[in-house]
């Protein structure tokens, strides 16, 4: 008879533990999804429209628009090009306006590969680049660019996945071009700030993860395409989030050496293809 | 026709005084002759009232005029009128006969040499003549006047013709005779330039006439000529050279030839011509690589065209020293910018300029680019005279006056006016007008006049096109053809930006203007020579977009960039400039040598040893110490006698005691036997200029039989005085029947006969 009791009772408290278990996990995921929405919250209020969105600058930070690979929404705009955007853009310019005496427009141009414009700016932003495809006539297109003087700077694609896809577009513009580690003593690292210490740059996700680094894009990589005279024409952050930076540097969560490098890097970037 | 109405030939009428020879004293004649007119006027009016009808009033008063002259005509013939005129006394004098023997009088013409059109009437007849009147001395007459016995050794191949010291070197032999006469035979190819005023006035100060004969066709029926060459004496390696070629043709109108340049056998350009109206000169550019460095001759030549009198005259050479070394350009950006970016990369494989840039990247901050030292620049746009005058040329950006201080705004104007370097100013948002450049010190050197106003510089799209000024420049030429540039221009894409530049100053020259949205053309790109240097404006900073909206291969930006920074630095000269008058010498060895030397600031050099290394053909070496001018200092002058034809080179090097302040090169080509091939048409102005001033008379081989009477009316040599009467020429005689016979007609007419 006690037994039975006994046994009774053992199986109570492993039901109570669980439940106990169950109720603590329950509440800290609901804290975490508390805190992603903070972040998500400020997405649907995007960036205003400056008042001086009309005046045009020497430099336009312009956006490439490109087809996905895979389908599926990402963001605002209907595409992987579109992550961060506007907000990024214009809080970035501003911090352009604010360091450099780069006569920056205060909106951000979306471009497009198939466009007349698409020539008019020597210096382009793309982003989530691990999702990114092109015809051949874009990818010709794009490869006249950059032999002609343009710059392109990539942005948010992580680990070995994303790496194989944004490659395998990279080779349609460049079949013949190695892709090669920047080296530290490189003007683009010098040219206005000396970034000899870099590190990787994470996105809103890692509040959500407790990582900074997504997928398995353990390293910072920072990469390059160069012309034939040893140049920068592709500038390649793999492994970081310089986007999300931009986009939540005014935010008093996002860490200020991640947003303090990130405009460092973006700026150093402009101004690198601005002289070379 | 003159002889047989006056009796005597123009020069007697023209030379001669007029005298009356009767023993009456010329009083009694104006007596005679006033009291006849008045006596027929009285007589005339006396009877008018028994006068016919017809002939009263103005009728009257022309037959009183009628007889008046008849009366004063038969009183004057009644004194004995004659013309005194000085003759050489026979055999008593002297004249001279040159006979031109250059290689210009062996040019064929109608089949017959110049030479024998000028040797066969005067042994036909006309040296006969003269030896019958006079004392007659030979001469040949080429570089200098030689005393010959005959007029068969005359060889047409002296090379080169110099009329006016073969005169001084008569006039000097014959000082202490008596010289009656020169008589010239030539067709006036002076190779020299002329005859200098200097024998001229020594001939009339002796009253010596100079009978000029004209030998050979004034224009040559089926000729072209190459008569001139426009060509840089320095050049940068691997540079574009633009000559201007000067030609004219006779017989060839509405063809085509070729136009080529060679550097020895290799043709470096070429290109084909229309030959315009005949006789008109005409003038074509060739542009052509000048190739690496050295001292390089040129040769510019035309097609031989079928049927071509003279064939030796349709090339020539020039030389130009191509120099080495890359001139630094300094170009200070005030913002980072596209046009600075595409700038610079425009010209980075130009081997002969290097762009030094230092960019303002922050409000205190520089990026320096293309330094030599680490600590060049380090300190920003240069204050020290040296550091900046070190550069060949300047291009300031987007920079406001306000940047530079007052001794840094100096210092620039210096170093256009004073060093002789190159500057060009872009446009943009804080330059020119927006920046404070209109009311600056610095305006002054600009091309422009500044618009005296804000909002000048527009980020808008702008077209551009050529002027015509542009034709003959070489900044613009990015296609050969000037019908095919043109167009290029039109079809490249349009401006990012432009800016209002203002108003061209006199003498600038506006090579593209910029239409803004279809309005009215603007001036795009000015430039104009400053002082020992030059300057230009370009109102855009936009043209970044030919790079990057034209296809990969084009090279437009590049040509375009490339061909202004080296107009920008080719001139700019360094601390020691050498130079001479001609560097070809045609059938000459005499070179006038001079250096112009600066020290580090480019102030003249007073107080340095200037020292020219000749090098010559076959080994010839020789030092010449230079003479500084008394008038110019830093002007370092000498003259030198190059000895054998063939290549020179100069090397100039001014010391000032151990220390070399700088060197420079010059290179010389003498050549023999060329002058005589160019200008061979009779140069009949000459000719004619020359007797008229000395009082001689121009003729033609044909009319040479009157010669030896016409020289014999001379006041030089040992003269005398002849009267030639005057009242029994056939032409006083008729004089009278007309007014008699007027007067009888007029009466018949009037019906009073």
């Amino acid at each position: 008879m006690v037994e039975v009791a006994r046994t009774h009772r053992v199986g109570s408290r492993r039901v109570s533990a669980l439940v106990l278990l169950g109720f603590c996990t329950i509440s800290v995921l609901l804290a975490q999804r508390g805190t992603v929405r903070d972040f998500l919250d400020e997405e649907d209020n995007p960036a205003p429209m400056p008042a001086d969105a009309q005046e045009p600058g020497e430099y336009t930070f312009a956006r490439l628009r490109y087809t996905s690979k895979r389908n599926g929404y990402w963001g605002r705009g209907g595409g992987a090009w579109s992550t961060d955007w506007p907000k990024a853009d214009r809080q970035f310019v501003q911090g352009v306006r604010r360091l450099t005496r780069v006569n920056a427009r205060s909106v951000e141009q979306v471009v497009e590969l198939d466009s007349e414009e698409f020539m008019q700016y020597p210096w382009i932003y793309a982003t989530e680049v691990g999702r990114w495809d092109f015809t051949e006539k874009q990818a010709a297109r794009l490869r006249e660019y950059f032999l002609k003087g343009g710059f392109m700077m990539t942005d948010d694609f992580h680990g070995t996945f994303e790496w194989s896809v944004f490659y395998e577009g990279l080779q349609k513009v460049f079949p013949d071009r190695p892709v090669v580690d920047i080296e530290d003593k490189d003007q683009i690292f010098h040219v206005l700030y000396d970034l000899k210490e870099r590190f990787q740059v994470g996105g809103i996700q890692m509040f959500f993860t407790g990582r900074v680094s997504e997928n398995d894009g353990y390293d910072a990589k920072w990469r390059a395409v160069l012309d034939d005279k040893g140049r920068v024409m592709i500038a390649i952050c793999h492994n970081m989030d310089l986007g999300d930076a931009w986009e939540w540097a005014d935010h008093p969560r996002y860490p200020e050496n991640f947003a303090s490098l990130a405009y460092r890097v973006g700026v150093n970037f402009i101004i690198y293809s601005m002289t070379h | 026709m003159f002889e047989f109405l006056f009796r005597y030939p123009r020069s007697v009428f023209t030379k001669g005084d007029l005298v009356l020879l009767g023993s009456w004293p010329v009083w009694l004649l104006g007596v005679l002759i006033v009291a006849g007119i008045v006596g027929l006027g009285w007589l005339m009016r006396s009877r008018q009232s028994e006068a016919v009808g017809s002939i009263k009033g103005w009728r009257s008063l022309v037959l009183w005029a009628l007889q008046s002259s008849m009366l004063a005509a038969v009183l004057t013939l009644l004194w004995q009128p004659a013309l005194l005129v000085s003759t050489l006394k026979p055999q008593q004098n002297v004249v001279a006969v040159l006979v031109d023997d250059s290689q210009s009088m062996a040019l064929k013409e109608g089949g017959q040499a110049r030479r024998d059109q000028a040797r066969t009437p005067l042994q036909a007849g006309v040296l006969d003549a003269l030896s019958r009147r006079f004392q007659v001395r030979l001469y040949r007459v080429a570089d200098r006047a030689e005393r010959i016995k005959a007029l068969d050794t005359l060889t047409a191949q002296a090379a080169s013709t110099n009329l006016g010291d073969s005169l001084k070197q008569v006039s000097n032999e014959t000082a202490g005779l008596p010289l009656g006469g020169v008589i010239l035979v030539s067709d006036g190819a002076d190779n020299s330039g002329g005859v200098d005023l200097d024998t001229i006035t020594e001939l009339r100060t002796r009253r010596v006439p100079i009978h000029t004969v004209g030998v050979g066709l004034e224009q040559a029926v089926k000729d072209v000529e190459l008569s001139d060459v426009q060509a840089p004496a320095r050049a940068l390696a691997d540079s574009r050279i633009a000559a201007q070629l000067t030609f004219e043709q006779r017989g060839y109108e509405g063809r085509k030839a070729k136009l080529a340049v060679r550097d020895g056998s290799k043709v470096v350009a070429m290109r084909e011509v229309t030959f315009g109206k005949e006789g008109n000169w005409q003038t074509e550019s060739l542009l052509f690589n000048a190739g690496s460095a050295g001292a390089r001759a040129f040769k510019f030549s035309l097609d031989l065209q079928e049927g071509e009198e003279n064939q030796k005259n349709n090339s020539t050479e020039r030389l130009v020293n191509v120099q080495d070394g890359r001139r630094r350009i300094l170009y200070i950006e005030g913002e980072p910018r596209w046009e600075f970016k595409f700038v610079r990369r425009a010209i980075e494989d130009d081997k002969s300029v290097k762009l030094v840039t230092l960019l303002r990247t922050t409000q205190n901050k520089f990026y320096r680019q293309g330094v030599d030292q680490p600590t060049e620049l380090e300190q920003g746009f240069p204050a020290k005279v040296e550091e900046l005058f070190g550069f060949h040329a300047l291009i300031l950006g987007n920079v406001e006056l306000n940047y530079f201080s007052p001794t840094q705004q100096e210092l620039i104007k210096s170093f256009v006016d004073r060093r002789g370097g190159g500057l060009l100013m872009l446009a943009g948002r804080n330059a020119l007008s927006e920046g404070g450049w209109a009311k600056s010190a610095l305006a002054e050197v600009l091309p422009v006049i500044l618009p005296e106003r804000k909002g000048t510089f527009l980020r808008e799209p702008a077209a551009v096109q050529l002027t015509g000024t542009a034709i003959d420049s070489l900044i613009t030429r990015l296609v050969e053809q000037p019908g095919a540039n043109d167009e290029r221009w039109r079809k490249l894409p349009q401006l990012a930006d432009y800016q209002d530049i203002g108003t061209p100053k006199l003498g600038a020259a506006v090579l593209a203007e910029y239409t803004p949205g279809g309005r009215a053309r603007l001036p795009l790109l000015v430039t104009q020579n400053y002082g020992r240097g030059r300057t230009a404006v370009l109102g855009t900073s936009g043209t970044w977009r030919w790079q990057m909206q034209q296809p990969l291969e084009d090279q437009t930006h590049e040509v375009f960039w490339q061909q202004l920074q080296r107009w920008l630095v080719t001139e700019t000269p360094g601390p020691v400039v050498a130079s001479t008058p001609r560097q070809m010498l045609f059938d000459e060895s005499r070179a006038r040598l001079s250096a112009d030397v600066r020290d580090k600031t480019f102030l003249p050099a007073a107080d340095v040893e200037v020292e020219a290394r000749v090098l010559g053909p076959q080994g010839l070496t020789e030092r010449i110490k230079m003479k500084p001018d008394a008038v110019t200092p830093g002007l370092y002058l000498t003259d030198y006698a190059l000895p054998k034809t063939g290549s020179y080179l100069v090397e100039f090097t001014a010391r000032r005691g151990a220390e070399e302040v700088g060197r420079d090169v010059v290179t010389l080509q003498r050549q023999d036997g060329v002058a005589e091939n160019f200008r061979t048409g009779q140069n009949r102005e000459l000719l004619e200029k020359l007797s008229q001033q000395t009082g001689g008379r121009y003729w033609k081989p044909a009319d040479l039989n009157r010669l030896a009477d016409e020289i014999a009316l001379s006041e030089a040599g040992i003269t005398v005085r002849e009267a030639r009467d005057l009242w029994d020429l056939p032409a006083v005689f008729m004089a009278l029947i007309a007014l008699r016979g007027t007067e009888w007609w007029l009466r018949r007419k009037w019906g009073a006969v």
